[in-house]
C-alpha cells in the first residue's frame, strides 16, 4: 500500500508545536494528507484541532516542526502563503459578504480584469460552472445573505475550488446542517475527493467519520495520539483514543450526602439550541451537564439564570414555580451563573477588583441608598483573603490579573451574596493547574454547605472527578443520566457523540 | 547617573505615586499649564474680575457637561445637547413673556421639554437599539427646527420674569458686587453628581454599563433602565443649563446653543477631563476641570485679542489631542 500512498502524499506536517503564553497548545503533532482522500481529525474540545488547522491555513505560525508540500519543505506564515499552495479552509463561521451576490463572493479578492475593468461576464460564467460542478442549481446573481446555511456552505466550497484548491480543510461542516443537507454535503465531499483534492475533515460525530473518511488522526490535550486507517478501527477504539488519559487526583472528596431537590427543570426549550431538557439538582450536590460544544448546555444555563427566555418547559425552585424575568430576578432567587466567557460576559475588565466583587450586591452595602464604602472595603478584603485572590490592591484593574485570579473575583461576587444554586459554565477554562485545584476545593466546600451546583464542563476528567451525577446532553436534549459510580469517560463520550445505539446493539 | 535616577524613583513618596496614578492628574496638570501660560502672556488675566467672568462664561456649558459625561461614560454621545438647551431656554422665555405664564411654571415647562427629549433619546437608544450618535443627530435637528418654528426673533425678559433672571444677576452686597448665584448652582450640581457617581449603586451601574453592557446585565444590573435614566437626567441637566443661559443673557434666543461653544464644548470638556469615549471611565471632577480648561482657554485668547474663530480652532485641536491621549492609553 505504502508505495502508492506516498506517491499521492500532498501534505505532511511533522512534529508541529505551538505555544501560547502559558499554554502549550500543540506538541509533536503529525498529519498527512493524501490526494483524493478524506482525512478525519478527531479530538475532544481543546485537543488542539483548531490550532492545527489554523497553522495550516496561515492564521497562526508554528513554533516547532516541519511542513512538507509534495515533499518540499514550505513555510506558511500568512493566509496568502497557504492560498499560494492551494490550501483552503472552510470554517464554521463562513467568510461570505452577505450583501454581495454569489458570483461576487466566489471571486472576492480575485476579480479578473479586462482593459482595466472587472470582467463580469467571466465572473458569472465561471461561477455558474463551479456551482454546476457541485450540482448546485443556484442563480449566481442571488445575494448571499438570502441563502440557507447549507447553500452558503456550497458557495464557500465553490470559492475554494475557484482558487485551485488542492487541500481543503473543513471545520465541523456538518455541525450547522440538518439531516438531508448532510447527505448533500457528503455527496459533494466525495465528488471533490474523486477530483483528487485532499480533504481534512473535522467532526465530533463518529458515524460520519466511518461513512466518509479514509484515515483518522486523533489528538488529545494538544498531543498526537495516533493515525489509523478507518477500515481498521471500531468506534470503541476511537472513543478510547480520544479520552484515554491519566486522571490526576486533584479532586477533593466530600463527606456530606445530598439533601432535598432544590431545582427541577422539565421539558425546557429555548429558540437556539436547547430543545428538551429535564433534570434536577439537590442541595449539596454537584451535577454535571456533559456534552460536546453546541449541545445546548450553555443555553440551558442562561435560561435558568434569566439571561434568555424559555420557549417551553417548567422550572421549580425549592418546590415553587420558577420563571426568572432577568438575571437580577434570578439573583434575587439565589441563583448565580459563572459564565463560560469570563472576559466578555463575566467581568467588567477595565474596572477594579472591589467594583467587580460588589457590583451585584450593592443594595446590601447601602443605607438610605448611600453606599458605605468602609463596609465595602472590609467585605472585599475578607473575600480577597478567603479565596486567596492575588492582587496588589482592591483598586487593581481586573484586566491585568491572571485567569485564575479573575475567576476567583467572579466567584467572590456570587459567594458574597449567599447563593443557593450555582451554575458554573466551564469554571476552569484557561486557568492554571494550581488555581484549578483551588476552584475545585471552593466548589466542594460550597456543596458541603448545601449549595446546589450545576457544572458545565467539556473536560471529562473534571466531570468525573467532581460530579455526583452526570447528565449527558446531545443536540439540545438530555439523553442520559449517569451516577458517579457508573460514570466513565468512555460511557459519557459515547452518549455525547451519539454512539450508544451501537453499544446497545 | 541612571542608578541615581532610579533611586529617586524608588524613594518617591506614596502620595506622589497616588497622585500620578489618579485619572484626573493629566487634566489638572493641563489646567495649571494653561493658567500659567495666560498669566504670563495675557494682560489683565490675573485681575480679580477675570476669574468670576470665566466662571460665568462656563456655567452653561458646565451644567451641560454633567449630562454629557454621564452619556459618554455609557459609551454614548449626545450631539443634541446644545440644541436641547437652546430650545428649552427659548420656550421658557416664550411661555413667560408671550404666553404670560407664571415664570416659575414657564421654568418647569421649559426644563420639562428638555427632560422629555432626553427621555426620547434614551428610549430610542434602549428600545429600538439605535446608536446614540444617530439618535441624537436626529433630535439635534428636530430641536433646531422646533426652535425656529416657535420663534425666529429673540424674546427679551423683563423684571416681571425675575425668577428666570435671578441666577444670572450679580448680587450687590453693600458696595461690592458678588458673582451671580448661578455659579453656586453649578458647583452644587457638580458636588451632587460627584456624590451620586461615587456613593450610590446607581452611579456604579453607569460605570458598569459603560465598561461592558452584557457583563453588567449578567451581573444583575437593569441596563435598559440605567441607560434610560442617564439620558433623561442628561436632558434635565440641559434644561437647567437653559435656565442659566437665559438668566445670564436676559433673552430667549433662537440661536442659542448653535455656536461651537454652545453645542460641542460640553463634549470637549468631558473628553478633556478624562472621560473615555470607550466608556466606563470618567469623573465629574475631571469634567469640571475640563470645563475650566475650555473656559480659561477662551477667555485667555480673548484677552490676548485673538478672534473667536481662532478660539474655535484651538478647542478643535484640543479635542483631537485629548481623544488621541485617550486612544493611546486605552490601547495600552
Amino acid at each position: 500500500m505504502t508505495a502508492q500512498a506516498t506517491e499521492h502524499l500532498l501534505l505532511q506536517m511533522q512534529g508541529i508545536g505551538k505555544e501560547f503564553p502559558g499554554v502549550k497548545a500543540l506538541e509533536g503533532v503529525h498529519l498527512s494528507v493524501r490526494a483524493g482522500q478524506v482525512h478525519a481529525l478527531l479530538g475532544e474540545n481543546g485537543a488542539g484541532k483548531s490550532t492545527l488547522i489554523k497553522i495550516l491555513s496561515g492564521a497562526y505560525t508554528r513554533d516547532e516542526g516541519e511542513i512538507l508540500f509534495e515533499g518540499q519543505p514550505v513555510d506558511i506564515r500568512t493566509p496568502a502563503d497557504a492560498e499560494r499552495l492551494g490550501i483552503s479552509t472552510i470554517y464554521q463561521e463562513f467568510n461570505l459578504t452577505q450583501h454581495m451576490t454569489i458570483a461576487e463572493n466566489i471571486f472576492l479578492g480575485h476579480l479578473p480584469k479586462k482593459a482595466g475593468r472587472v470582467d463580469w461576464s467571466t465572473v458569472r460564467r465561471r461561477s455558474r460552472e463551479l456551482l454546476d460542478s457541485l450540482d448546485v442549481g443556484l442563480d449566481v446573481d442571488m445575494l448571499t445573505g438570502s441563502l440557507t446555511v447549507a447553500q452558503q456552505q456550497m458557495v464557500e466550497i465553490a470559492k475554494a475550488l475557484n482558487r485551485n484548491t488542492r487541500v481543503l480543510i473543513m471545520d465541523e461542516p456538518s455541525a450547522v446542517l440538518g439531516e438531508r443537507d448532510i447527505e448533500r454535503l457528503f455527496d459533494v465531499v466525495r465528488r471533490l475527493q474523486a477530483s483528487g483534492i485532499g480533504i481534512v475533515y473535522i467532526s465530533h460525530r463518529l458515524k460520519e467519520i466511518f461513512e466518509l473518511a479514509d484515515e483518522v488522526t486523533v489528538l488529545k490535550d494538544g498531543r498526537y495520539v495516533d493515525t489509523r486507517r478507518v477500515a481498521d478501527v471500531t468506534m470503541d477504539d476511537l472513543v478510547r483514543l480520544m479520552v484515554g488519559r491519566d486522571l490526576v487526583d486533584v479532586f477533593p472528596k466530600r463527606r456530606t450526602k445530598p439533601g432535598e431537590v432544590v431545582l427541577e427543570v422539565s421539558g425546557l426549550a429555548q429558540p437556539k439550541l436547547a430543545r428538551d431538557v429535564s433534570f434536577s439538582v439537590r442541595s449539596g450536590e454537584i451535577v454535571s451537564l456533559a456534552g460536546i460544544t453546541g449541545s445546548g448546555r450553555t443555553e440551558v444555563a442562561r435560561v435558568i439564570f434569566g439571561a434568555d427566555k424559555a420557549t417551553s418547559g417548567q422550572m421549580r425552585l425549592g418546590g415553587q414555580p420558577y420563571r426568572p424575568r432577568s438575571p437580577r430576578d434570578a439573583i434575587n432567587h439565589g441563583v448565580a451563573l459563572v459564565n463560560e466567557d469570563r472576559k466578555k460576559e463575566g467581568l467588567l475588565l477595565k474596572l477594579q477588583v472591589f467594583f467587580n466583587i460588589t457590583v451585584s450586591g450593592l443594595d446590601r452595602l447601602a443605607r438610605y441608598r448611600v453606599l458605605r464604602l468602609k463596609d465595602e472595603k472590609s467585605l472585599v478584603a475578607k473575600w480577597i483573603e478567603s479565596l486567596r485572590i492575588k492582587t496588589p490592591g482592591q483598586n487593581f484593574m481586573v484586566v491585568n490579573m491572571s485567569g485564575g485570579n479573575q475567576q476567583k473575583v467572579v466567584l467572590a461576587r456570587w459567594l458574597s451574596l449567599g447563593i443557593k444554586v450555582f451554575i458554573m459554565d466551564e469554571p476552569t477554562r484557561g486557568i492554571d493547574v494550581g488555581s484549578k485545584a483551588e476552584i475545585y476545593q471552593i466548589m466542594s466546600d460550597l456543596a458541603e454547605q448545601g449549595v446546589a451546583i450545576i457544572m458545565i464542563s467539556s473536560e471529562l476528567p473534571e466531570v468525573l472527578g467532581m460530579s455526583d451525577r452526570v447528565i449527558v446532553m446531545r443536540e439540545g436534549r438530555t439523553v442520559k443520566e449517569i451516577n458517579r459510580a457508573e460514570a466513565t469517560e468512555e460511557l459519557v463520550m459515547q452518549y455525547a457523540v451519539g454512539h450508544e445505539e451501537a453499544v446497545a446493539g | 547617573m541612571s542608578s541615581a535616577q532610579s533611586a529617586t524613583v524608588r524613594t518617591r513618596p506614596a502620595f506622589v505615586s497616588t497622585l500620578l496614578a489618579s485619572p484626573i492628574f493629566g487634566p489638572a496638570a493641563a489646567l495649571v499649564l494653561v493658567s500659567v501660560f495666560f498669566a504670563i502672556t495675557a494682560p489683565r488675566f490675573l485681575s480679580p474680575g477675570t476669574f468670576s467672568l470665566i466662571l460665568q462664561q462656563v456655567m452653561v456649558v458646565g451644567v451641560m457637561a454633567i449630562g454629557q459625561t454621564l452619556i459618554i461614560v455609557t459609551t454614548g454621545i449626545d450631539l443634541s445637547c446644545g440644541m436641547l438647551m437652546g430650545l428649552s431656554g427659548l420656550l421658557m422665555a416664550g411661555f413667560a413673556v408671550r404666553g404670560g405664564l407664571n415664570p416659575w411654571l414657564a421654568m418647569l415647562l421649559g426644563i420639562g421639554v428638555a427632560v422629555l427629549f432626553g427621555f426620547l433619546n434614551g428610549a430610542l437608544v434602549t428600545g429600538v437599539g439605535l446608536p446614540a450618535f444617530i439618535v441624537t443627530l436626529g433630535t439635534m435637528n428636530i430641536a433646531w427646527a422646533l426652535k425656529r418654528i416657535y420663534s425666529t426673533s429673540t424674546i427679551t425678559l423683563t423684571d416681571e420674569q425675575a425668577p428666570l433672571l435671578f441666577l444670572g444677576t450679580p448680587i450687590k452686597v453693600g458696595g461690592t458686587e458678588l458673582p451671580p448665584p448661578g455659579i453656586l448652582l453649578l458647583l452644587i450640581l457638580y458636588v451632587v453628581a460627584w456624590f451620586m457617581m461615587k456613593y450610590t449603586a446607581a452611579g456604579r451601574s453607569v460605570y458598569a454599563v459603560g465598561d461592558n453592557i452584557e457583563a453588567a446585565r449578567l451581573a444583575g444590573i437593569n441596563t435598559k433602565r440605567v441607560l434610560l435614566a442617564v439620558y433623561t437626567v442628561a436632558g434635565m441637566a440641559y434644561g437647567i443649563a437653559a435656565l442659566l443661559q437665559i438668566a445670564r443673557t436676559g433673552v430667549g434666543d433662537p440661536n442659542a446653543g448653535e455656536s461651537s461653544n454652545g453645542n460641542m464644548d460640553a463634549i470637549t470638556a468631558a473628553v478633556i477631563g478624562g472621560t473615555s469615549l470607550f466608556g466606563g471611565r470618567g469623573s465629574m471632577a475631571g469634567t469640571l476641570i475640563g470645563v475650566m480648561i475650555v473656559g480659561i482657554l477662551r477667555a485667555g485668547l480673548q484677552l490676548m485679542g485673538i478672534p473667536t474663530t481662532y478660539q474655535v480652532l484651538v478647542t478643535g485641536v484640543l479635542v483631537i489631542a485629548a481623544v488621541s491621549v485617550d486612544q493611546l492609553t486605552h490601547r495600552k
